[in-house]
């Protein structure tokens, strides 16, 4: 105790030069603007790497928890970017795309909504089956198109299914006719790819180059003019030597037909009886 | 003795005097100040008791800081070299001195009280120039004006102490 005693006496100045230093400090933080801000900006930073490092070390504990919750969220985001994905692609069929094929029509053209419930690929001759037939006001012969383009031609009505050509078929023919000329032929498909179809009968003198776009040339009395049928991708001459032959990159995926629209035409009867009186004379 | 309390406050007072209204306003090329305050703490005798070295350093250093518009700076650096003076002063003390002796070029001999003066206004300058600066971001700078301001100050000890011996 004694010693104690002692060791206190002895080294009592100690507190006195700290009590002193202290206090200059506390002075010279408190008033001198230069030190007071470096003071703060370095225990700032040596807080701060403190932080840092234990942080470094903590963050290794909640990599479960934060995976899971990632996990959780994925999943949350996945199922409302499919929702999402289709709420845009019926936007997309109902208004835009319909709009645009609308507006190339002409007024007294109506469209059908309908919904594609059974649809080939493989055959030599494929079909699809719509869920529109006669009470629905469809008839033989009518157009079908979706967002992208043309699908097909209706072929045989009951009453409340149809079933058409698809563009994917020996007897289909569309004639068609190369954007922003009018040189025509007829848009034929040759079983194997159903991504590709050969626009035929093509004069030798069109003048067009690979990527210009085929639509339908309004000549047949189907399809209205213009309406989008698909890229010329690759071009041969035909066997005879008087045509060239088109390969045209369809721009409708036939993989994934879903919502397709019918065009009605109510002057088609009429146009079908003239063309036929004069055939048949 | 009251006589070496008036001379001692005198001393005090004059080298305020002289510090904040002279020596404080000369920077020469920029670096160099002298702190010839600090040889108040030099001449303290060597038998003081650390509490009044400790209390005069502090109170010397807060009136020149009052002065100069530092508060706490002069005093951190006075109250550091009073701290270590007495360490110092015994390690440059000749041994053949006996009793208490008030340092100068007469009582320790030219050289170590040089050397005890070197090293107190090294501890001085130093102390007060890092918490001036408060940074080690631009260390030549700091290093230049403390040796500068060593330099300067030292010599104007040596004058000061020489014409007293005069």
């Amino acid at each position: 105790m004694r010693n104690l005693l002692n060791f206190l006496a002895k080294y009592s100045y100690w507190f006195l030069f700290l009590v002193l230093e202290t206090l200059s400090l506390a002075l010279l933080f408190r008033f001198n603007r230069y030190q007071q801000g470096r003071f703060f900006t370095s225990s700032n930073y040596v807080a701060g790497k403190v932080y840092d490092a234990s942080n470094e070390f903590t963050s290794y504990f909640n990599l479960r928890s934060i995976n899971d919750g990632l996990l959780d969220r994925n999943m949350i985001l996945s199922k409302q970017v499919i929702n999402l994905r289709r709420a845009l692609e019926d936007y997309r069929l109902d208004s835009v795309e319909i709009n645009s094929i609308e507006k190339m029509l002409p007024d007294s053209t109506k469209l059908i909504k309908a919904h594609v419930i059974r649809n080939s690929l493989n055959m030599v001759d494929n079909y699809i089956t719509l869920d529109k037939g006669k009470l629905d006001g469809v008839k033989k012969e009518m157009g079908i198109v979706n967002g992208e383009g043309v699908v097909g031609i209706v072929y045989l009505t009951s009453r409340k299914y149809a079933v058409a050509i698809s563009l994917l078929n020996s007897k289909s023919s569309v004639s068609c006719k190369i954007l922003g000329t009018n040189y025509f032929g007829y848009l034929k498909w040759e079983y194997g790819n159903t991504r590709y179809a050969f626009l035929k009968e093509l004069p030798r003198h069109a003048s067009f180059s690979l990527g210009d776009s085929i639509v339908t040339s309004g000549y047949s009395s189907v399809f209205p003019e213009g309406i989008m049928v698909g890229t010329i991708e690759d071009m041969t001459n035909s066997g005879d030597g008087f045509s060239t032959v088109l390969k045209v990159k369809l721009s409708t995926d036939f993989g994934k037909l879903g919502d397709v629209r019918i065009i009605s035409r109510p002057t088609l009867n009429e146009k079908n009886k003239l063309e036929g009186s004069v055939i048949g004379k | 003795m009251i006589i070496n309390y008036i001379q001692r406050a005198l001393w005090f007072v004059g080298l305020v005097l002289l510090q904040v209204l002279i020596l404080n306003h000369v920077l020469i090329a920029g670096y160099a100040t002298p702190l010839l305050y600090v040889y108040f703490i030099l001449k303290l005798d060597s038998g003081i008791s650390r509490y009044s070295l400790l209390m005069l350093a502090f109170l010397l250093g807060i009136v020149i800081d009052i002065f100069s518009n530092t508060p706490g700076l002069n005093a951190t650096a006075a109250v550091f070299l009073a701290f270590l003076r007495p360490s110092i002063l015994r390690l440059f003390t000749p041994r053949d001195i006996l009793g208490d002796f008030v340092p100068s070029f007469r009582s320790m001999g030219i050289w170590p009280f040089l050397k005890f003066a070197i090293a107190s206004v090294l501890v001085l300058t130093t102390i007060l120039i890092v918490m001036e600066f408060f940074s080690f971001v631009n260390p030549l700078s700091i290093l230049i004006r403390i040796a500068s301001c060593s330099l300067l100050t030292l010599f104007c000890i040596v004058g000061v102490e020489s014409l007293r011996r005069a």
